[in-house]
């Protein structure tokens, strides 16, 4: 980046209109918003899922220009566009699940629409970033906006703390990460993917500065993805927050954490493989160990959830430890090496979109139920027989959380399947052995929301009504989790395919 | 005596720890979001003096984004806390006790 690039943008116009359509979209959501006095409440929603749709469409039909963009500040490819379809999913579940919101709370609340858009922009550039500075704007940008949405329901104390634990610590850890990125830096003289890598090759890497700014960065990135001891935010920020934010916190942010997180430990694979290799280890069990056994007291759904999806974080970890793990080479990897590198990415795309849709179709159950008992509906007691007063909520409800505790046939079973196989693969047994044990423990925890919802009589108390869309939208979620469970080799091929892509 | 990269790297580490304890050991909260102010600034210093030791602009670039990205930061979190204060008369992190089970 030392020379002046001028990039050449005309042949990059198909490369880079996603992200252009969501910013102009967020945009235009807002002036629609402010403008538009006859408005209907549902509109925005239906503008806002059109602008995620198009980003779709935008993706199937236009010219697949890969490669670098902007003069090698963004990378895009099949792994860009991937993330970029799980996040325009999961946009528009949230955008479904969002849209009932008037009726509890009583109020208009416009600003979701647009910092949802800005909050998956910033996630997108973020998965595409080839340069440390684009990595710190794309999480920000995501950041900034995730905090309005979390603390931004006025006259709700509960949202407006979480907000503000999730801004203070927020910020806390992205000044570590920014940190360890000036550190990376100074190592390597450019703030780009490609000179880091240069760095790697051609100088000593074992050297303080860039081992403490690596484990900087990996700070950062692990209060993104809820590590332990950087999860405490978890669970107060999943509970405070809206229902429908707390879904998509837990899907689309972990997914784009985990995206960067692998990028940035391929790159800086020679050096983390020995220095922090041990410490990312015994943190990836703690995760894991922690998140489940944390999650066996709660009798609260979302904190229970929060503590699973630390425990999820500490299964992803695994993925991303197999990743790196000395067995699996340097830079010059070997042929068998490689494969195995290749199967724990896959595994680990494939857990993040089972988990997304295990995830969102739990949230979408919760967050009807908050909906018309005009409370949080999170005590798990009060889901007393909701079997038999709707069942097509609880099958889903009960679905998802099978799912989740890895239950086959569900989706969830398959991810741990290939996530475990590949940890074995690697030679990491005993790794292994504790995730087992892991998901075993948490069968508990999820089934015990089962056991109250369908052998215990419905109370005066229990949660009730139903809000039709949210309901079918959350049932669909659960039949593709059914199918992807059922039929996942050709999902996991692609996701072989596309992760084959970002070994650089 | 000359002034090395070294002494730069020093200052900005006195910077960020001084931010990081402060951090850990104030309850109030706009002291709290100043301490993050001011590990964000002493980033700034690594960035400006490796920009310099390498001889090339990264680092500035770096630099004014971040000036941009804390203040936003600064003002959404100011924001939430006023919106605390209504409610509870205090920005005392000690006393923000709704999430606790």
């Amino acid at each position: 980046m030392n020379e002046l690039i001028v990039p050449n943008l005309s042949s990059q116009w198909g490369a880079l209109l996603p992200y252009l359509i969501v910013a102009v979209g967020g945009l235009l959501v807002m002036v629609v918003d402010s403008f538009v006095r006859t408005l209907k409440k549902d509109h925005l929603s239906y503008l806002t899922m059109f602008i995620l749709i198009c980003v779709v469409i935008v993706q199937i039909v236009g010219r697949r220009t890969d490669g670098d963009l902007l003069g090698g500040m963004m990378i895009t490819g099949d792994f860009t566009r991937f993330f970029n379809y799980l996040f325009a999913g999961i946009g528009v579940m949230t955008t479904i699940f969002a849209t009932g919101l008037y009726d509890r709370e009583g109020r208009y609340r416009p600003e979701f629409y647009p910092l949802l858009l800005f909050s998956i922009l910033g996630m997108m550039i973020l998965v595409a970033a080839n340069d440390l500075l684009t990595i710190f704007l794309g999480l920000e940008t995501m950041s900034l906006a995730t905090y309005i949405l979390v603390g931004g329901v006025r006259g709700n104390i509960r949202s407006s703390e979480a907000g503000f634990k999730y801004l203070i610590l927020g910020g806390f850890s992205s000044a570590f990460l920014l940190m360890g990125m000036a550190l990376i830096y100074g190592f390597a003289g450019g703030t780009g993917f490609a000179d880091i890598a240069h760095a790697m090759k051609t100088q000593n890497p074992d050297v303080l500065i860039v081992g403490l700014g690596s484990a900087l960065m990996l700070v950062g990135f692990g209060f993104k993805v809820a590590m332990v001891p950087f999860h405490m935010w978890t669970p107060d920020v999943y509970d405070g927050a809206p229902t429908y934010v707390t879904g998509f916190m837990a899907t689309a942010i972990k997914a784009a954490a985990f995206a960067i997180l692998v990028r940035f430990v391929i790159l800086m694979q020679p050096q983390l493989a020995f220095a922090w290799y041990p410490v990312l280890v015994a943190l990836t069990i703690l995760t894991m160990s922690f998140g489940n056994l944390v999650a066996l007291a709660q009798s609260n759904i979302k904190r229970m959830l929060a503590w699973s999806s630390v425990a999820h974080a500490g299964y992803l970890l695994l993925g991303v430890v197999t990743l790196i793990s000395p067995s699996v080479g340097g830079s010059d990897m070997m042929m068998r090496s490689q494969e195995i590198g290749e199967s724990a990415g896959a595994a680990i795309l494939f857990y993040l979109v089972g988990y997304a849709l295990m995830n969102l179709a739990a949230f979408g159950i919760i967050n009807v139920m908050n909906h018309k008992s005009g409370e949080d509906a999170v005590d798990i007691n009060r889901y007393a027989g909701l079997s038999r007063r709707q069942p097509l909520a609880a099958a889903t409800l009960g679905i998802a959380l099978l799912s989740l505790a890895g239950i086959p046939p569900f989706v969830g079973f398959m991810a741990k399947f290939y996530l475990f196989s590949a940890v074995v693969r690697a030679g990491l047994i005993p790794l292994a052995v504790i995730g087992v044990i892991n998901s075993l423990i948490s069968v508990y925890y999820y089934l015990r929301v089962l056991v109250v919802m369908y052998m215990k009589e419905p109370e005066d108390t229990s949660y009730h009504g139903t809000e039709l869309v949210s309901v079918v939208t959350s049932g669909v979620l659960a039949l593709l989790v059914i199918w992807l469970g059922v039929m996942p080799d050709a999902f996991h091929r692609a996701a072989l395919v596309i992760f084959r892509q970002i070994h650089f | 005596m000359e002034i090395t990269l070294t002494h730069y790297l020093l200052l900005a580490m006195t910077v960020f720890l001084t931010g990081m304890v402060g951090f850990v050991v104030r309850r109030n909260a706009i002291v709290m979001l100043m301490c993050v102010e001011l590990m964000l600034s002493s980033v700034n210093i690594v960035f400006a003096a490796y920009s310099r030791f390498h001889a090339n602009a990264d680092g500035h670039v770096f630099v004014l984004m971040n000036f941009a990205v804390a203040a936003a930061e600064a003002a959404i979190g100011l924001a939430i806390l006023v919106e605390i204060f209504r409610r509870r008369r205090t920005v005392n992190v000690d006393d923000l006790k709704a999430l606790m089970e």
